[in-house]
């Protein structure tokens, strides 16, 4: 009889302290459940079909992390550490900021703040978009194997730090060391650069290329970005060569 | 980890920044409960000199005590004197200086310390929750301007009283600070600052970042100008607070290792390594942003504009 309490009504059926049901969907208050009640309504939630929004976030750490359906999550509010984290086909929407490793890891699915996000979001995603409307820490797209990562905003230092597939567009402006030690993918910036990480070229974006990130931005209602220029791996570092050991020396 | 928070209003009167430093101390204090403190500041500048002092563990408390009071009565009118745990908080009408009233309390004595000195400071930390704090100094009731505070989980140094932050930038009157991370060219700059006589009684790498900040305006450098010199002076992940009877800023390292997170609204400026302690001291209002590193800042309250009337 672990679900008495959850009987009642048909209409209630599903619902539990801090969980309501409502019109729109499921309404869960997260001041007065633990983070992982929390998620776990969100599953249940999202298995039925029905979309989540979670009142009262308090940027608390690790919510809607692995949410492996499809579905609509939203937090009204901020959100602390690894939100969306492992995700493989949510749709979420932070209303506030987020705190350190947004999405990461994410396999597919779509995660967007409309605040700003802080050090490494979209860290070794595999998949997905990660959009941004504010502005990036540091650290932003680490480690990508893939997706895509939009910030309407400027991005911190070290952004793209060694990025492996995927790319990430950013509107406004880079911090220092910009996809540093990249081996694949692309970094795209309209904005201003304040330096180049290491073995990074940069190339004049395609019209195509263009093309492709302004239908991408106006798909998540960001301002039309600005020409955009187009980073991708210098590949000297790719294999280790005897002639070629001071910019070993700087990389390392 | 460690956690660090400030707070800092824009407005003239005085705010219950006891109860909103507590409440973010407590919100961080999973990142270390080890030891636990805060460095509080009261609006008017006037106010008596305040000094705390660390008793010596060992020995009669009590003669301890007296030793000191005598000491300080030498140089200063004393005024009231209270113990809370470990620490004298003693008030003070003097014109001298700050060296002058440690060599008078201290007395030559390594295991008497200063604390804090200052008109506007009171610099209270224990081992331990910040649960514990209020429980041995009350300062939930205290009104003031700005506050900075920390929760520490020690990586490197002993846990005790001595070795728990904040720490008071000793020598410069009402200026402290709080520090998550790691300076990694401690020795180096400890070495340096104790062949010039500078003593240190801890061997906690935040300590050397009061010890430099004091090093710096005795130099004439402005607050902005040490925080700044500071980054390319100190090496290691620090993300670290300061505030003096005027300002509150911060300095980060230039890999931005330690998180800040940074709200401010036309009535405050709250930091803190995550957001959700300042959501819950302060609630929803403001948009967090965290700064790259390699950067500084520092609020000024006499340069703030004078937050907006509430309608």
């Amino acid at each position: 009889m672990a679900d008495a309490g959850r009987a009642g009504t048909s209409l209630e059926i599903g619902a539990g302290a801090g969980v309501e049901i409502v019109a729109a969907g499921v309404e869960i208050d997260a001041a007065v459940l633990p983070v992982r009640d929390v998620n776990r309504e969100i599953r249940a939630a999202l298995a039925g079909g029905a979309p989540v929004i979670v009142r009262n976030p308090g940027a608390r750490h690790s919510l809607g992390v692995a949410l492996l359906a499809p579905g609509q999550v939203t937090f009204d509010g901020s959100v602390g550490y690894y939100c969306g984290g492992m995700g493989d086909g949510a749709t979420v929407h932070v209303t506030g900021s987020a705190g350190w490793g947004l999405a990461e890891g994410i396999l597919s699915g779509t995660i967007v703040v409309d605040g700003n996000a802080g050090n490494s979001a979209a860290a070794a995603i595999r998949g997905g978009t990660v959009v941004v409307r504010g502005d990036c820490a540091a650290r932003a797209g680490v480690s990508m194997k893939g997706g895509r990562l939009l910030v309407a905003g400027n991005a911190g230092y070290m952004t793209g730090f060694m990025m492996q597939k995927g790319y990430i567009a950013i509107a406004g402006d880079a911090g220092d060391a910009l996809a540093d030690s990249m081996y694949e993918g692309t970094v795209y910036v309209a904005g201003e650069i304040a330096s180049l990480g290491n073995d990074t070229v940069v190339e004049v974006a395609s019209d195509t290329d263009q093309a492709m990130l302004e239908a991408a931005f106006a798909e998540f209602n960001l301002p039309p970005p600005r020409h955009f220029r187009r980073i991708v791996a210098g590949r000297k570092l790719w294999n280790f060569e005897k002639h070629e050991l001071e910019t070993w020396r700087a990389a390392l | 980890m460690c956690g660090i928070a400030g707070y800092l209003s824009k407005g003239d009167d005085p705010e219950p920044v006891g109860r909103i430093m507590l409440d973010m101390l407590s919100s961080l204090a999973r990142r270390g409960p080890d030891s636990v403190g805060m460095a509080l500041y009261r609006t008017e500048p006037g106010h008596r000199e305040t000094c705390w002092i660390r008793l010596p563990e060992d020995g009669d408390t009590a003669a301890h005590e007296r030793r000191i009071l005598t000491g300080l009565a030498v140089i200063a009118e004393v005024g009231p004197v209270q113990r809370h745990e470990g620490l004298l908080r003693v008030e003070l009408a003097t014109s001298a200086d700050a060296a002058a009233i440690r060599a008078a309390a201290e007395g030559g004595s390594r295991d008497v310390e200063i604390v804090s000195l200052g008109h506007q400071l009171e610099l209270v930390k224990q081992v331990g929750h910040p649960d514990g704090l209020e429980r041995a100094f009350n300062m939930s009731g205290f009104r003031g301007s700005h506050a900075i505070g920390h929760t520490r989980l020690s990586t490197e140094s002993r846990v005790d009283l001595t070795h728990s932050q904040p720490f008071w930038a000793r020598g410069a009157a009402d200026v402290a600070t709080v520090h998550n991370g790691h300076i990694t060219n401690y020795h180096r700059l400890r070495r340096l600052y104790e062949q010039r006589g500078v003593r240190f009684f801890s061997e906690n790498d935040s300590e050397v970042i009061g010890v430099y900040i004091a090093d710096q305006l005795d130099r004439g450098l402005t607050l902005e100008e040490a925080l700044e010199s500071s980054l390319d002076d100190f090496d290691g992940s620090f993300t670290y607070l300061v505030a003096s009877g005027d300002a509150m800023g911060y300095a980060r390292d230039p890999f931005a290792l330690k998180p800040l997170i940074v709200v401010e609204t036309d009535r405050y400026v709250a930091v803190a390594n995550e957001e959700i302690a300042i959501r819950a001291a302060l609630g929803t209002a403001g948009v967090a942003h965290e700064p790259s590193g390699h950067v500084f800042k520092l609020w000024r309250r006499s340069q703030l504009a004078a937050p907006v009337a509430a309608a």
